[in-house]
């Protein structure tokens, strides 16, 4: 992984409250350029509530939500350009082809892309291309999230936000999307994951942090050369989960 | 501008992809096509009526004037047509036209029972019932804003898009706001775009269409902005739509509905029936009372005649239509109130109005097209002016020895249609200033 010094993605004592309810307590974290970071915990952890308000859609209680240098809430719209996200049900248009969706969220973001562009980016998510012109209603859920990666290569962003990523994916479909974000890191993009899959994880993150009731309760770093170890993470993940 | 009228095609493009909203959009343009093409057809089917009646009552007049060498005979024979013709504007605003009458047939017996003869309701409140633009633009056109935008938010909420969109898009406008324009205009265009044919048609004025346009560019977008901010601040699309749906039930009909009874209970009015019932106890009880207690009530009134009023046959016209004159003003007092009551109940739903958006509506377009209330009291007015003409124009034949000959009936007076008659007066006006 060719992680850099630069901090792409920062939490700084970050506190959310929703609903007077404290959904995140304090959380620092920071997540290198170029790195794959997953924020592993249970339901009601606080994961997506973290990444939501990276994506600018929480304002934290106090301390810092900070993304390329840039304080998350005072520059939303800097912030957004920078970021790639990339929702769990992954729900594109169903009554648009893969095709017509990725131009569509494109232009939104005033993206041009040719056909040939978005063709690579289709063959190198490997969805058939015999699916490229077919409305989405009748894709697999592998399928649709193939797509929204596409769409998320084709943004060209340096930070890419994942939220549970392989959640409802077959085990063919998680090796082959696994495979895809270590190949994405390699060209020196950030990714940030919220995951409650505690092997998946360890296959590709550089870095995990493991999150309990809102706040982190550990780090683990993958050592020159070797994955994560599974059994340390998944003891420390089980630690939190009722009996 | 390029990434506008890009952001515009998408858009575009996006919205014809969705087939409901494409059904929604026809359905639209067929309605406030029907709507037209029926406003026109009444219209068409009014000056008809005038034409046909215009030609009908020159005929029998001809005929009553070849008839009738006495004065008298003939001014009892002699009908005159009144009628307010519909305005351009009036196929997109039929308004009051068919509750308060627009065509008259009068003679120079008593007027008020000529007038009230026909009435049989008096409602001030426009409410629904015709599908005239107005109708469409006022009061369905709300519901196809609520369709279109209650849930544009929640929609995407619903789905799992909501994030995804907000955060792909390069802004809110760009998203949001362009999503929005497309869809209004989309919806504005198929409700005007046979309202611009129509008013082309009819030869209505650039500067009216334009008001018409922009006072339903107003309306239309209250109701999106309202659907937009009910909409932002909700979740569940079907709790949004009902909420908005009941605000347009009580504003689009349960405002007017109780405004109108409200108004009814509040303003109280003699009926039509009344002063035609009145009039009538006047005139039948002439016949019987004495002659010179006739002629002292009009000239009570019309002392100019006072050296005139002497009758000495049993029957005199001149004393005939001194009873006729006198039963109208022995009616006056009610057919006043009855004025009084109406123009009060017309400032009244003015007032109403201002808590019913599709009601102001309505009376700003009906007052644009002359088709409201105040257009038929101007008609009323025309209609008594005139027959004050026709007495000021047979009086000196009755009321003087002086021998009628049929020449002086080019001077009988023709009575002219408001609208033409202000016309008239505006040419009249600006030639007078060039002439100066």
């Amino acid at each position: 992984m060719k992680t850099q010094n630069k901090i792409a993605i920062e939490a700084d004592s970050l506190s959310i409250k929703i609903n007077n309810d404290d959904i995140v307590k304090d959380l620092s974290f920071q997540v290198k350029s170029g790195e794959i970071y997953a924020l592993l915990g249970g339901n009601g952890a606080g994961k997506s509530t973290t990444l939501k308000t990276l994506l600018g859609f929480h304002t934290p209680t106090s301390g810092k939500a900070i993304v390329d240098g840039h304080i998350v809430s005072d520059h939303l719209a800097a912030v957004r350009n920078k970021m790639a996200y990339l929702p769990e049900a992954a729900a594109l248009y169903p009554h648009l082809t893969a095709r017509e969706n990725v131009q569509y969220f494109l232009s939104l973001a005033d993206i041009e892309k040719s056909d040939s562009e978005i063709n690579t980016a289709f063959d190198c998510v490997a969805l058939q291309s015999s699916a490229w012109e077919r409305q989405m209603q009748n894709y697999s859920k592998g399928m649709r999230q193939k797509t929204a990666i596409a769409l998320a290569l084709l943004r060209e962003a340096p930070i890419f936000l994942l939220d549970e990523p392989t959640s409802g994916l077959d085990p063919v479909a998680i090796d082959e999307f696994n495979q895809l974000l270590c190949e994405l890191a390699s060209t020196g993009a950030t990714i940030f994951m919220v995951t409650h899959d505690v092997y998946g994880a360890c296959q590709v993150a550089d870095r995990i942090g493991l999150l309990r009731n809102g706040e982190l309760v550990g780090e683990f770093s993958s050592s020159e050369g070797s994955q994560i170890n599974t059994e340390e993470v998944h003891a420390a993940f089980a630690q939190g989960l009722p009996a | 501008m390029k990434y506008f009228l890009n952001q515009i095609s998408r858009e575009w493009k996006f919205l014809l992809a969705q087939k409901y909203i494409v059904v929604l959009l026809l359905c639209t343009l067929l309605t406030s096509g029907f709507a037209v093409f029926s406003g026109l057809q009444e219209v068409k089917q009014q000056n008809t009526t005038i034409e046909r009646l215009i030609e009908a009552d020159r005929l029998d007049r001809e005929q009553a004037q070849t008839k009738h060498a006495n004065v008298g005979s003939l001014a009892y024979y002699s009908f005159h047509l009144t009628y307010e013709p519909p305005s351009d504007l009036a196929f997109a605003a039929l308004g009051e036209r068919d509750i308060y009458p627009w065509k008259h047939r009068i003679k120079m017996l008593a007027l008020e029972g000529q007038i009230y003869e026909s009435d049989a309701q008096n409602a001030e409140l426009a409410k629904s019932g015709k599908i005239d633009f107005v109708f469409v633009v006022s009061a369905l056109s709300p519901l196809l804003i609520i369709l279109l935008f209650h849930d544009l938010f929640a929609h995407e909420r619903s789905n799992g898009r909501f994030d995804l969109l907000v955060t792909a898009a390069r802004s809110t406008f760009s998203l949001w706001g362009i999503r929005s324009l497309v869809r209004f205009l989309s919806v504005l265009l198929c409700l005007m775009i046979p309202f611009w044919i129509g008013a082309w048609y009819s030869g209505v004025g650039v500067g009216i269409s334009l008001v018409v346009t922009l006072l339903c560019v107003v309306y239309l977008a209250f109701w999106m902005a309202l659907s937009l901010w009910l909409g932002n601040k909700g979740s569940n699309a079907p709790s949004i739509a009902s909420r908005l749906i009941g605000f347009w039930v009580v504003v689009a009909f349960i405002i007017p509905i109780l405004g109108d009874l409200a108004i009814k209970h509040q303003v109280e009015s003699p009926k039509g029936g009344d002063i035609v019932l009145t009039l009538r106890e006047a005139v039948n009880d002439a016949w019987d009372i004495p002659k010179r207690v006739t002629m002292r009530a009009f000239v009570a009134t019309h002392p100019q005649w006072k050296e005139h009023v002497a009758v000495e046959r049993m029957f005199e016209w001149k004393w005939y239509y001194a009873f006729q004159q006198v039963g109208d003003q022995k009616a006056g007092r009610l057919s006043r109130a009855y004025q009084d009551a109406a123009q009060t109940k017309y400032d009244y739903a003015g007032y109403v109005s201002w808590l019913s958006p599709p009601l102001l509506l309505q009376r700003k377009l009906t007052r644009l097209a002359n088709t409201d209330a105040i257009a038929a009291f101007n008609y009323e007015k025309g209609i008594r002016q005139f027959h004050s003409e026709l007495r000021a124009f047979y009086y000196p034949w009755l009321f003087t020895s002086e021998k009628f000959t049929k020449e002086a009936l080019v001077d009988l007076p023709v009575f002219q249609p408001v609208s033409q008659r202000a016309l008239k007066k505006s040419s009249q006006l600006i030639e007078n200033k060039v002439t100066k």
